[in-house]
């Protein structure tokens, strides 16, 4: 930072006509980016403060700011009214994701490890197969998944999404894993098998804190992609006790479909998790979501 | 060898099997019984044990199905969109965001990464509302500030496509701003101070230096960006759900109402089949491309 600004501020003095385009060049760039930040984080705001209005407030004037006739009517009615199931869904949503991702990363971790490190038959065409679900389109599956799932009866099951979920997650998890595990060291597990360590307690107790950061990078992933996912919930779930988050706020567009600043408080109160989430930890976030797009 | 290095075949299967297991059963499974399904005349109220075996006739029906080919085309134009509006503004954006000059990069950069982790469904919305011919913020901004007249911005079947892809861009140009980012971060800063004591101005070193050096990662994006848009359906699905008539259907779009809202399986089937082939047609022809095009840059 220090260095930019020294490099900033060297400026060969008396050429005034460079110095001007120099801060016109500088107000330009700030301004253009200033304008993309803004336009991302202003949707946020807008339904923010249209949260606080009525239907016929929004409906008049859709960018004032209600100072003085903020309400918070549309949260109680929400929040109050069980035909909109909203807690439910984040409820759903919330089970399914944590329970998606704990699975997610243990199973990417233990086959990343053994695809990594041990050497048998299967292991090239596992690794192979593995690669081809990443390459899958999602949408092809939807229809044969829905015929099967219903046809076995687990549809319209509380447990129905974990597996579409976690199956879906893991080629990108065990990939993450096996190229992190690669660049650990073999000695660390030789040692530990000379100490009398069998294979399974060097699993758990050697490798698995060493690849800690890798498995939360696959853990924050697969949070969004979990709680965001629509198309397999839309296909499984017609239960509306079973709905997750995207699904119930679909709802919000056919049934309630003209009150706007309704909908948007049902899109605040379940995107709030995500939010408070992302910007306390967005360094995290960001890096690790930008690591598993990459390597992936 | 030591034996927990080379673990018992039993330890290593049980391991193995439930993830493996449930691997093969969702995504394996379904994928040989849609190209099973995909040779019957099946519709609502049929099971799947009395439906028609017909043969090839669903995919005859397929390649002349000009919605078929619309949506495909559609999905098309969204890469086309992406890849320019996505990575073209995230590079520009980046370039003027690593220059000295740039106050508050952090908060450029968390600000701008927020869009990628909202839902698509939320986004969806969120534009509907801006884009809403009546209430929408968009005509808004065209009345009060441009002095324009209001448009049915997602009834305008001819441009509908433009403006169902704005908010894919939107989303995600952040996100390859971070990426690309990430890899400029990696350049060795010396290039830069040599090039600008040589006297290359920004534009120069954009095209001629930083282009070329992080051509790797762009190549990442490029695969990112198509692959993500051979399967948009999320956020269309809640702007327009294919509309104004079928001028903004893509595959998946399609698909879907075929399969369940029009309950014809398999037709369906024959259509997720044939979603399959093209998405993995697109994906690794542009790759074969983008290795050509390279190949023949190396040079």
């Amino acid at each position: 930072m220090s260095k930019q600004k020294n490099a900033s501020n060297f400026q060969p003095a008396g050429h005034s006509h460079k110095k001007a385009s120099y801060y016109v060049g500088k107000v330009l760039i700030n301004i253009v980016l200033w304008v993309f930040s803004l336009s991302c984080i202003f949707p946020l705001f807008w339904m923010g403060y249209s949260s606080l209005k009525l239907k016929r407030q929004f409906n008049a004037d859709v960018i004032s700011i209600p100072w003085k006739t903020a309400t918070l009517q549309n949260y109680t009615d929400i929040l109050g009214n069980p035909d909109y199931h909203l807690g439910e869904s984040m409820w759903n949503s919330a089970r399914t994701t944590v329970i998606s991702i704990v699975l997610i990363v243990l199973f990417s971790f233990i086959i990343g490890y053994i695809l990594a490190r041990v050497r048998f038959k299967l292991n090239r065409p596992l690794y192979a197969m593995f690669l081809m679900g990443m390459l899958i389109p999602i949408h092809s599956l939807l229809v044969p998944i829905y015929v099967v799932f219903k046809n076995l009866g687990i549809s319209n099951q509380w447990y129905t999404l974990l597996m579409p979920y976690i199956s879906f997650g893991l080629p990108m998890g065990i990939f993450l894993v096996e190229g992190y595990v690669k660049s650990i060291p073999v000695s660390l597990e030789e040692a530990a098998a000379i100490d009398g360590s069998s294979f399974s307690r060097s699993l758990w107790s050697i490798i698995m804190p060493l690849c800690r950061p890798i498995l939360v990078t696959v853990a924050i992933i697969q949070i969004f992609s979990c709680w965001n996912e629509f198309s397999f919930a839309l296909v499984l779930i017609q239960n509306v006790h079973l709905q997750t988050v995207p699904l119930a706020l679909t709802q919000f567009k056919g049934q309630f479909g003209s009150d706007y600043p309704l909908q948007m408080t049902a899109m605040l109160i379940t995107m709030s998790p995500i939010v408070v989430l992302y910007f306390c930890f967005s360094n995290q976030i960001i890096k690790g979501m930008v690591a598993g797009a990459v390597k992936g | 060898m030591l034996d927990a290095l080379k673990p018992k075949k039993s330890t290593i299967i049980l391991y193995l099997f439930i993830p493996v297991a449930m691997f093969v059963f969702t995504v394996f499974v379904p994928l040989v019984t849609a190209f099973y399904f995909s040779f019957f005349e099946w519709k609502s109220g049929q099971t799947i044990y009395t439906a028609f075996y017909t043969g090839i006739d669903n995919y005859k029906t397929l390649i002349s199905d000009s919605i078929f080919w619309k949506s495909f085309g559609n999905n098309i134009y969204l890469v086309v969109a992406c890849i320019i509006g996505q990575i073209g503004l995230a590079f520009v954006l980046v370039m003027f965001a690593n220059s000295k000059l740039t106050i508050g990069k952090a908060v450029h950069r968390t600000f701008g990464f927020f869009p990628s982790t909202i839902s698509a469904v939320c986004i969806g919305l969120i534009w509907s509302i801006i884009f809403h011919s009546k209430y929408g913020l968009l005509n808004w901004f065209v009345v009060n500030v441009l002095g324009g007249a209001k448009q049915a911005w997602l009834g305008d079947s001819a441009h509908v496509m433009l403006y169902v892809s704005i908010p894919l861009i939107w989303q995600f140009i952040g996100y390859y701003m971070v990426i690309l980012f990430s890899a400029i971060a990696g350049i060795d800063q010396q290039i830069f101070e040599s090039a600008e004591i040589d006297g290359a101005n920004g534009f120069q070193t954009a095209v001629h230096i930083t282009m070329p050096m992080i051509m790797p990662t762009l190549l990442v994006c490029l695969t990112l960006c198509i692959a993500g848009n051979m399967k948009a359906f999320d956020s269309i699905w809640t702007m327009t759900a294919g509309g104004p008539g079928y001028s903004s259907y893509v595959m998946a779009l399609y698909g879907y109402t075929v399969s369940f809202s029009q309950s014809n399986m398999g037709y369906g089937s024959a259509i997720s089949v044939g979603i399959f082939v093209l998405s993995l047609a697109v994906i690794g022809g542009s790759r074969k491309l983008i290795g050509l095009l390279t190949r023949g840059l190396g040079e």
